[in-house]
């Protein structure tokens, strides 16, 4: 009976996560399009909802499993993924609250990272893996998107410079939907399949499935519906940070930071290599800038990105050690998770009704 | 903490990668929005030939750009 509540307290927060993923990543989709007007703010967010939703049923291959050489996969317990999910959620919701974009994956590995570490000391943690899948992609991504974005809008400017702009307009809004497309398509059949995997992953310890059994179709489709959902609200303050307080684009420059940024990530996935899409698209904004100009760059909030960039995976880690040590405290096989998903939803609804109050909701109607 | 070779030979080869795709989409799609933008030029002077090569031509590097996304979704289902 515990056991069965750790699980579907496990099941209802990777499924919260997997709700804050999409609407924090919104942004890497659709902020650029809106920028540009390429696309009304509430058209881009139902059309990446709607690729959000169908990408994650295009490839149901539980490969994203969860901090995967990064901590003792042997030694992960429902509880230390339950404190990790904490982690990466409180993570997502600060930096949402902020207006910035950071990685979601780095969060929740984060997350995962510091539950495991509190749970069975340093041991449990993969120093190498850290370095080689969190600390050199996220080191490359920015700097990679920021050249191959600034030098890309170079070439698209030297190309269509000397054209009447209508046309050349109407072609890069053109682009920018086809990128936003791909990479909403993109990131629900990568993103959601982290969740799947997650809730898998509960299953199997727990007794109710075996190893080799087949996802079930309830999980394929809640991790759907819950990215899906999280696109479609829209992280708003991060869309405006992407869309125009990093720099004011053109459409050509829309293009460029998106459609460049698009095939990075989807050029480095092929070379066996994944970059954050977060990084990769926010580095891609700033090379597009930089290069028409250098001041044209809000050097100041670029500055709070990277140091959001840098914070994502000692502070997710953080609030995931302590959540672990609040749960153990508590005990982990059912009292612990259950209060303190309590504790948390009534935070979340406390300051949700405060905002309410307020009324300073930010929508896409502005 | 060293990282290991086979991180470096990954890096090079993702940043090589990158670069060539990054820049051959940007090149593909400012091409086809000048082809594009000739040939409506030209179909206002009233240069119907010229108009319909560079119809021709927007379409052909159209074709390839549209390759180079059929390839992006082939990587992303295969990943």
């Amino acid at each position: 009976m515990d056991s069965d509540i750790v699980l579907w307290i496990v099941v209802a927060t990777a499924l919260a996560f997997d709700f804050t993923n999409g609407f924090h990543d919104t942004a890497n989709a659709v902020a650029t399009s809106i920028s540009t007007r390429a696309l009304s703010p509430r058209i881009a967010v139902t059309l990446a909802a709607v690729l959000n939703f169908a990408g994650a049923f295009l490839s149901l291959a539980v490969a994203a499993t969860i901090a995967k050489g990064i901590v003792q996969a042997d030694l992960v317990t429902p509880a230390i993924v339950f404190a990790g999910l904490i982690g990466a959620i409180a993570w997502n919701l600060l930096t949402w609250y902020y207006g910035l974009p950071s990685s979601s994956s780095h969060a929740l590995i984060g997350g995962v990272v510091g539950s495991a570490f509190v749970a069975e000391g340093p041991d449990a943690v993969l120093g190498d893996g850290i370095l080689t899948k969190v600390v050199v992609p996220a080191l490359v991504a920015p700097v990679l998107a920021f050249a191959v974005g600034g030098l890309g809008i170079l070439i698209i400017y030297r190309i269509v410079g000397r054209q009447r702009p209508g046309p050349v307009v109407r072609g890069f809004r053109l682009g920018q939907i086809l990128s936003a497309s791909l990479l909403a398509l993109s990131h629900g059949t990568n993103d959601a399949q982290k969740t799947m995997g997650i809730i898998f992953l509960a299953l199997v310890s727990n007794g109710t499935l075996s190893e080799n059994a087949d996802v079930p179709t309830w999980v394929v489709i809640s991790s759907a519906a819950a990215i899906a959902l999280g696109t479609y609200v829209g992280g708003w303050r991060i869309i405006r940070t992407m869309g125009s307080r990093i720099i004011k684009m053109d459409p050509a420059q829309g293009f460029g930071a998106q459609g460049v940024g698009a095939t990075v990530i989807l050029a480095a996935s092929h070379a066996g290599f994944p970059l954050s899409t977060t990084q990769v698209i926010s580095g891609a904004i700033m090379g597009t800038g930089a290069a028409k100009r250098v001041s044209a760059v809000r050097w100041g909030v670029a500055g709070n990105i990277v140091v959001a960039w840098i914070l994502t995976l000692p502070a997710s880690a953080l609030v995931g050690g302590l959540t672990y040590a609040v749960v153990a405290l508590l005990g982990t096989e059912g009292l612990g998770p259950l209060v303190v998903s309590l504790f948390a939803l009534a935070l979340l609804g406390i300051a949700g009704a405060r905002r309410l109050a307020a009324g300073k909701t930010l929508t896409a109607e502005g | 903490m060293i990282v290991p070779a086979v991180t470096w030979s990954l890096l090079w080869q993702t940043i090589w990668v990158s670069f060539a795709a990054g820049i051959g989409v940007a090149v593909l799609f400012s091409l086809v929005i000048l082809a594009s933008a000739r040939a409506s030029d030209a179909r206002r002077a009233g240069n119907d030939v010229a108009a319909a090569g560079f119809g021709a031509l927007a379409a052909l590097i159209f074709l390839i750009f549209a390759a180079g996304v059929i390839l992006g979704v082939q990587v992303m289902l295969t990943k």
